[in-house]
This record gives C-alpha cells, sequence and structure tokens, in this order.
C-alpha cells in the first residue's frame, strides 16, 4: 500500500478561498441586476429569446387596388406619433393582400384588421371562423367602418364610349357584351373573382344570361342558356387578371393599345386621366355594386394596445383631414358632409364621372348562389393554353430552386376545372420540353407535378430558346377560341441561346399577328435576373414582368394564375 | 473551538452577509426613484362598456367628456373605454361564449338583456344583468323605427298607394318591371328596400317583426304567425327587394345615405339613425329623405345594464354606476338630442329650436309620436323563428 498524503487545509488558504468566492457572488448580484435593469429600460423581454415584443403593432391587410391611399394614410397615421396612456407608441403595420387572400388568412392570426374593396368579403370571413370553430354563431369581425367608397364602373376609352352611344344614352353591360361579341377586335378585360370588380362582372354576366336584375337563383345560373351566354362572353376576354389596380397599371404604362375597356372602381378613371388619358366611367344601367371599402378589426387574440391602434386609426381616416385626402385621391368619402362638388374636387369639371350616378345595384345573391357561380364559370370561362417555362440553369441550385418547385406546385393548384391545357419547358444550356400541353386532368396533374418535383439545376442560360421553343408550340395547331399565353422564370442572364433577341422579337410579332396571339408573363427571380431583357419580351405581348424572390415566388405563381 | 470551526463560521457568515447585501440592493434598484418621492397613487379605475351602434356616438362623446373631467371614486380616477356592438351580434357573442365580458352592456333594447340572461342563468344560477335594485337595467334613451324615403320614390310610391306602410313597399316590391310598374322612371331599376341584416342587427329583426304585425293586424306575434305560409310567401316577396345585407349590417344609415337611391330607396331603420344622416343624404344625392312612421311603432329603450358577475370588481361596477348617472344627467341627456335620440330625462324635449326634430320637421319628422299602437317583445321563440327562415329563406337565396 502506498504512501497517501491528505490534503493539508490551512486557515489563511480557505480565509482567501472565502473572500475569492464572495467577491465573485458580489459581482455576479452585481451584474444580474444590471441586466435586469438595462433589460427593463431597453423594453427586452429576457423570456422571450430577447426579442422586444411589439404588442402595439396593429398590421392591417389591404386590397391592392387602394395601395396609394392607403399607404399614405398609413404613414401619415404613423408619423403623427400617436401613443397610449402609457406612452407606448400605436403604430400600423400594411400588408397587401387580395380579398380572397383575407379570407383565406383571416384565422392565421398574420393581420387583426382587414380592408378589403367590399364588406362582402367581411361576411365571408365570418362564415370561414365559424366554420373553423363548428360554432355557427361565432363571429371574428368585429368593430367595422367605412373611410371612402367608389362604385364599381366599366371603365371606357371616350372615343369607344361615344361610338356606343355614351353620353346620349345609358350604357350597360348588355351593351359591353354586344359590342364584345360583334367585334373581334374589341379588347376588355374583368379581374379574377379574387376581387369585388371581378365577382361583380362575373355576377353581371350571369344576370344578363338570366335576363334579370335581382333574385338570381340556382336554377338560373345552371340553365344552358345562362350558361351558353356567358361561355360566349367569356371568349371575347383578353385575359383575366388579379386586379383592377394591375390593369390600370398596364394601361398607365401602355396606353391605349392595351384595351378597350376593363371593369373596376369609379376612382381608377380619376387616376387614370391624370395622367393625361381619356377614359369615362360607365354606370351599368342595369345595376353595380359599391367598393365600400371597410376598415374592420378581427376579434382574435387582440392586445388592449390594438384595439386602441385600431380604435385611433379608424378616427383618423374618418376625421377631416384623412376625408379631404380621400376625395383628393378619388373616391367618394364615406364623410358625408365632403362636398363632391366643392372646389377641388376630382368630381368638378369633368363629365368623366358623375356624382349623381349609379342609379341602381344589382341584387347581390346569397353564399350558395355565389359559391355556384363561381363554380360554374370556371367551365364557362375561356380555357388556356400556357406553357411554364423554367430557369434551371446552375444558378438555381438550392433553395432557389426549392422555392420554385414550391411556387409551380401552387401555380397548377390554381388552375381548376379541367379545360386549361398547362405545359412545361425548362431550360438550361438548351431547352427541353417535359410535358407536352394537356388537358390537367388529375393523371396529367401528377404527370406535371412529377416533372416539378424532378427538376435540377446546372448549366448555362438559354432563356431565348426556352421561350422560342414554348412559343412555336403555341402556335402549332392552335384553338383560337383560348388564351394563349407563357409564363417564363429566369435568374441571370442569357448565355446559351442560338436565337439572337430580335430574332425572337420578330418571330413573336409576326407570329402574333399571322397566329393566335400569345401573351408573355415574366417573372425575374433574384437579383441577377435580366429585368431590362424581360421587359422588352413581355412588351412586344402586352404582358407584364413581376420581380420575384425566394420569399415572394409562391405568392407571385398564386397571382399569375388568376390570369388564367 | 477548533480552526475548521473558525474557518466553517467565517464562510457561513460572510455567505448571510452576501445575501442580506443583495437582498438591500434588490430593493433599492426595485423601488428606484420611488425611494425618494411619495408613493404614486393606484391606477385608474377602468371600464368598459358595450354599446348598440346606433347609441355609440352619442355614449363616446359623453365618455370623452367624462373621463376629461376627471371624476373620482375612492380616491381613484375612472376611466371610460366605449365598444361599439349591434346588440343581436353582443347576443351571438354571449350565447357562443366569446363575448369580453364587459363593465356594463347598453343594447337598443331591454328584451336583449332577457335573452342574455336567459343564456346564462342554466349555468349561473342567476341573472347577470340584474332587472331591478341598485345595478338595475335603467333606459338612458329612447327611438323607434321609422322609414327613411328618398323624396322622388316616396312621390311615386304615395301616387300609386296612397299611403306608404309594409303592404305598399310589399307592392313595390312585386311590381311588374320594377319602377316602371308603378309608375316610376325606367332608369331607377327594380324597386329597393334597405333593412339592415336581420341575423346581426335587432333594427333588422325588429323590422321583419314589424312588418308581421302589420300583416297580422296586431302588435303580438307568436310561432304560428312566423310559420304560416301565406304570410312566409308575402314576407320572401317583400325581403326580395333588399339589395344586400353584408354591407347594410354595421351602418344602415350610413349606407342609406351613403349610396343613396342606388342601394336603397326606402329603409326602416331607427328615427336617430335617419334623423343623423338626413342632412348627409341630401347633400350627396340632392334630394332629402322624407320620414314616415309605421301604424305599429317598436320602440328601443337603450337600457344601461352592469353585469353582475364576478368578471369585474365591485369598484368597476360602482364606476358604471357613475357614469351611468352621468348619462342621464340633464347636460349629457340635452346632447343626446343633436343625435336624434329621445332623451327619459323629463326636463329635456326635443322641440328646442337647434333640435334635429324641429329641423326636420317639414320633411316628417314628429317631435310627438301619436298614439300609435307598440309592437310587444317577442319571446325567444319567435327571434329565432324568424331567424331560421331568414338564414334559410333569404341570406341563401
Amino acid at each position: 500500500m502506498g504512501d497517501v498524503r491528505e490534503p493539508r487545509v490551512t486557515l489563511t488558504g480557505l480565509i482567501g478561498l472565502a473572500v475569492v468566492v464572495s467577491v465573485l457572488v458580489v459581482f455576479c448580484c452585481m451584474a444580474w441586476f444590471a441586466v435586469q435593469k438595462l433589460s427593463s429600460w431597453m423594453g427586452i423581454d429576457l423570456t422571450s429569446g430577447g426579442e422586444p415584443e411589439d404588442s402595439a403593432t396593429l398590421v392591417v391587410a389591404y386590397s391592392p387596388e387602394k395601395a396609394e391611399l392607403f399607404l399614405e394614410l398609413v404613414e401619415n397615421f404613423n408619423s403623427a406619433g400617436h401613443t397610449s396612456a402609457d406612452g407606448t407608441p400605436l403604430r400600423i403595420r400594411a400588408v397587401e393582400l387580395s380579398p380572397q387572400g383575407m379570407v383565406d388568412g383571416a384565422i392565421g392570426g398574420e393581420f387583426q384588421a382587414v380592408s378589403p374593396d367590399s364588406s362582402f368579403w367581411l361576411s365571408q370571413m365570418d362564415a370561414a371562423y365559424a366554420d373553423y370553430i363548428g360554432h355557427d354563431d361565432a363571429l371574428l369581425v368585429t368593430q367595422q367602418v367605412r373611410y371612402a367608397v367608389s362604385p364599381v364602373v366599366i371603365v371606357m376609352w371616350r372615343d369607344e364610349a361615344e361610338d356606343m352611344g355614351w353620353p346620349r344614352r345609358p350604357l350597360g353591360w348588355s351593351d359591353l357584351l354586344e359590342r364584345a361579341r360583334s367585334d373581334p377586335d374589341f379588347r376588355w378585360s374583368h379581374p379574377s373573382t379574387s376581387s369585388a370588380a371581378g365577382l361583380l362582372a362575373t355576377l353581371a354576366e350571369f344576370y344578363a344570361g338570366a335576363g334579370k336584375t335581382r333574385d338570381l337563383t340556382i336554377y338560373d345560373v345552371q340553365d344552358q342558356y345562362t350558361l351558353d351566354y356567358v361561355a360566349e362572353l367569356e371568349r371575347t376576354v383578353s385575359y383575366y387578371g388579379e386586379g383592377e389596380w394591375a390593369v390600370a397599371r398596364q394601361i398607365a404604362e401602355q396606353g391605349r393599345g392595351y384595351l378597350d375597356a376593363f371593369v373596376g372602381q369609379e376612382q381608377l378613371v380619376i387616376y387614370l386621366n391624370r395622367l393625361g388619358y381619356d377614359l369615362v366611367a360607365v354606370y351599368p344601367q342595369e345595376g353595380t355594386f359599391w367598393e365600400d371599402h371597410p376598415l374592420a378589426l378581427l376579434d382574435l387574440n387582440l392586445t388592449d394596445i390594438q384595439r386602441l391602434t385600431f380604435r385611433r386609426f379608424a378616427e383618423y381616416i374618418t376625421g377631416p383631414e384623412a376625408q379631404q385626402l380621400v376625395l383628393e385621391h378619388g373616391y367618394r368619402p364615406a364623410d358625408l358632409t365632403v362636398d363632391l362638388e366643392g372646389e377641388g374636387s376630382p368630381f368638378v369639371g369633368t363629365d368623366a364621372v358623375d356624382p349623381s350616378q349609379p342609379q341602381s345595384v344589382l341584387q347581390m345573391p346569397g353564399g350558395q348562389v355565389i359559391e355556384v357561380v363561381l363554380d360554374v364559370w370556371w367551365y364557362t370561362k375561356r380555357p388556356t393554353d400556357v406553357f411554364l417555362v423554367v430557369d434551371t440553369s446552375g444558378s438555381m441550385e438550392g433553395e432557389k430552386l426549392e422555392r420554385v418547385r414550391d411556387a409551380l406546385t401552387v401555380f397548377i393548384n390554381g388552375i381548376r376545372g379541367d379545360r386549361d391545357r398547362v405545359g412545361l419547358v425548362e431550360f438550361y444550356d438548351y431547352p427541353v420540353l417535359r410535358n407536352q400541353l394537356s388537358v390537367l386532368s388529375p393523371s396529367q396533374r401528377l404527370a406535371l407535378q412529377n416533372t416539378i418535383n424532378s427538376l435540377e439545376a446546372g448549366g448555362g442560360t438559354a432563356l431565348l430558346d426556352g421561350v422560342a421553343m414554348a412559343y412555336s408550340l403555341l402556335q402549332t395547331n392552335p384553338d383560337p377560341e383560348r388564351i394563349h399565353a407563357i409564363v417564363v422564370m429566369t435568374d441571370g442572364i442569357e448565355n446559351s441561346s442560338t436565337l439572337s433577341f430580335g430574332e425572337l422579337a420578330t418571330r413573336i410579332s409576326q407570329g402574333n399577328q399571322t397566329g393566335v396571339p400569345v401573351v408573355i408573363f415574366a417573372v425575374a427571380y433574384g437579383d441577377d435576373a435580366d429585368y431590362d431583357t424581360l421587359e422588352r419580351l413581355v412588351g412586344i405581348t402586352g404582358g407584364r414582368v413581376w420581380e420575384g424572390t425566394p420569399a415572394n415566388i409562391r405568392n407571385l405563381y398564386q397571382i399569375i394564375s388568376t390570369y388564367f | 473551538m477548533s480552526r475548521t470551526r473558525v474557518v466553517f463560521f467565517v464562510i457561513v457568515g460572510a455567505a448571510v452577509l452576501i445575501v442580506l447585501i443583495g437582498l438591500a440592493a434588490g430593493g433599492v434598484f426595485e423601488q428606484g426613484p420611488s425611494a425618494l418621492v411619495p408613493p404614486t397613487p393606484p391606477g385608474p379605475i377602468e371600464i368598459r362598456i358595450v354599446a348598440a351602434s346606433t347609441i355609440y356616438p352619442w355614449v363616446d362623446e359623453a365618455a370623452s367628456a367624462f373621463n376629461s373631467e376627471e371624476h373620482i371614486m375612492e380616491g381613484q380616477p375612472i376611466r371610460v373605454q366605449v365598444v361599439p356592438m349591434d346588440g343581436l351580434e353582443a347576443l351571438r357573442r354571449f350565447d357562443a361564449q366569446t363575448m369580453e365580458i364587459p363593465t356594463a352592456w347598453i343594447p337598443e333594447s331591454r328584451y336583449l338583456v332577457e335573452l342574455v340572461n336567459a343564456v346564462y342563468k342554466p349555468q349561473m344560477g342567476r341573472d347577470v344583468f340584474l332587472t331591478d335594485g341598485e345595478y338595475r337595467a335603467r333606459p338612458i334613451a329612447i327611438s323607434l323605427l321609422a322609414w327613411g324615403v328618398y323624396q322622388s320614390r316616396a312621390r311615386v310610391l304615395e301616387e300609386a298607394f296612397g299611403e306608404i306602410n309594409w303592404q305598399a313597399l310589399h307592392d313595390a316590391a312585386v311590381a311588374q318591371d320594377g319602377w316602371p310598374g308603378i309608375g316610376g322612371p325606367a332608369d331607377w331599376g327594380y324597386f329597393k328596400l334597405l333593412i339592415p341584416s336581420p341575423n346581426r342587427n335587432i333594427a333588422g329583426l325588429s323590422a321583419m317583426i314589424s312588418a308581421a304585425g302589420e300583416y297580422f293586424g296586431r302588435p303580438d306575434i307568436s310561432v304560428a304567425d312566423v310559420m304560416d305560409e301565406d304570410f312566409q310567401q308575402w314576407l320572401y316577396e317583400l325581403m326580395s327587394a333588399v339589395p344586400e345585407f353584408s354591407s347594410a349590417g354595421a351602418y344602415p344609415g350610413e349606407s342609406l345615405a351613403l349610396f343613396g337611391p342606388s342601394g336603397g330607396e326606402v329603409g326602416q331603420l331607427l328615427e336617430s339613425d335617419i334623423l343623423t344622416h338626413m342632412a348627409g343624404a341630401a347633400q350627396r344625392w340632392g334630394e332629402p329623405l322624407l320620414v314616415y312612421y309605421p301604424r305599429f311603432v317598436t320602440w328601443f329603450d337603450y337600457p344601461f345594464t352592469i353585469w353582475i358577475g364576478p368578471e369585474t370588481t365591485a369598484a368597476e361596477k360602482n364606476a358604471a354606476l357613475e357614469f351611468e348617472h352621468y348619462l342621464l344627467s340633464l347636460e349629457v341627456q340635452t346632447r343626446a338630442v343633436n343625435y336624434g335620440l329621445r332623451p327619459v330625462h323629463d326636463q329635456v324635449g326635443v322641440d328646442l329650436p337647434d333640435s334635429p326634430f324641429v329641423e326636420w320637421e317639414e320633411y316628417g319628422v314628429v317631435t310627438v309620436v301619436p298614439r300609435y299602437t307598440a309592437m310587444r317583445s317577442p319571446s325567444r321563440d319567435v327571434l329565432e323563428t324568424f331567424l331560421t327562415w331568414f338564414e334559410r329563406n333569404i341570406a341563401e337565396r
């Protein structure tokens, strides 16, 4: 057994140890108190990961057609420095969303208030909520105010309207529809049914087909004569779209040649005429709807401070300063003391809009009838042939391509019914036809989905050759009754095509004259995308470019699907 | 004592000292500046009042004045917050148990209070809103259902039917080709009636009951009446003239004025709601509204009712009572007249020179309502039968 020495504890050593421990403990206590105080002063909650909790900010989803007005109102409100009694800043964060998107997302808690284009959507939100929690009496929408209204009108170029007899005689939906049927060169559009204007235009067609202005029934909607009438009309629509604001912006950019008429709120006539155009508002004599732009609070996990923020914001937007702004933007203010015909009003000194109109609204059918209308519309609307042209060059590797796969899936899910045909061309060093145009039957959906799932990144960027391949395929034995479109997405600069831009542009310009017109929509994906080339490309066909990012690409393809 | 024990006690002593220093330091930090200044008074007594939308503007204005006057109770200031909500919506929320319990509730009518009591009594064993005693429901203002009719339309209706009543409106609703069928111009389209959504707004539900009263010629309506097939057909035809219910639920008077004859040429609404929007309608559409009163009058008494359950404190209940007294004061009752409400204070009349009742008298508004027959409050069964019929036949038409 070896010699084991016990450690020797000396008094001096123990006292030294005690002093060191004491100093450390005191230091730790002081540090703890200091951190607690600092965190309190800085408003940081140490129990929730260090991020300040912003329970005072009210997130409001607004519909796109009033972006300019709404964002200005929000900015004014936020910059005014409203606070609660204890000094907490009251702030609004605005997020743009289609009304249908609001209905779909209302119970998700991502926003606490909404301002859709029509109160109609509020009922839909209540219904969705009641369904979600399984109680018929449950209500999601609580307080609401109106701050701006504008009737839905047929927006027409003055010369077109005069040709049809305006302003000598009242015009209506039937005149528009008759013109569209009798004149193959007449180009008109209405938004998809995810907005009030689109829903109205669709309902107006069914009313006209049924020969009624009220009491539209499911029987009327499903009657063969009505269906044929609507289908014939829908064949004259140039293309659909995500909303009236998107059409207005296209007219703002492209002018007279873009469309002859479209359905939108009266305010757009004032907006576009300020840019130097000469459009008029036709108030349909059979009746119309009002976009009444409610601001409504959703009663779901609200903090007291959010309720207060809503209240202050509601007071602000219905107050005199904001109501004047509403009028300046071309809306009719909800404050009835604001004179539409007062000095400086955009309703004065013009015959393009008429504050004494409209005389009548169409009756809004009940939920079941609307559901049938929307369902039936998919079978009467103009069918589409659309090619998805997808960049799978090396730069798409990783998350970028993963997000695109998800977005393409959203797109094909957004195409309902079994009349639209979708194909897919992939391009990298050269283009490859992955899926021929085919009707989206269940088996074809699956085949297309399998292709999307199998997309791999690598190689160069033959953008122009990819578009050329899709274009040629669309012009091969085309059905003139269909909308023909290409949705191209690229994240880089053209570097591998055999065709030059000029050659492709000539081919498309000539083809659109001699064959069927093909519209090209493009997504410039990421910072390195060649936005200018895409802009020139879509410009030939009257299409549109969107700027995509991995964060918004899913939403973007969902929007693009509304064009068909 | 051994050296080891001395060391032990030194360490324990040091630890105790550190803890004491820590606690003392903590106390100083926690108290902060308050160690140097007198203690702050306790926070305000905050009360939340849910008020019917049609009375909200007046109550909210009164609450702002009340708050600025710094009313004190037991040394604490009272702060009043008012939330607008239609009585029927509140009833649905109470029913669904999704209502954030308010300190007090001001619905349009006393019978809504009774309906909520009926919901809670089985589970609570008592009323949640008292109908007698100090905290009993007391009316704070009065209004009634009336018709607001755009002047041009009123002239044609009177020409065609002699007087404006539910039967005349029904006949206008079923007229062949709409307005041209009863002597109006074609560009008016079909005849359009505005009533608030009966499943969201008690005035809408009451309008259907009022129509039933005139149809049957009596003020009390039974479930059997509502189930009468001829009546249902008649009511269906009448309600077919309503263009839509979604946007008119919250603020029907505003809808009547804001959308003009295009959205509703005749509206049966609360008299106060019509009066509030008379000037706006005339300004926006260039023609005034004319006011007519039905044969069977539906009164709304706006009872101020204090929640008796344990969800609110005694101090909050008393603060609500204080605010109720304030609403009943001469000055605040006088201001109610500006909102088209008929005050309950016996010294406040509606016939003062700047009263809207006087201002619009030549357009049909009366300062004293003639002794028409009052509709009786329907039972819950009658209300539910009406609502079910509405949901099945009109809301889903």
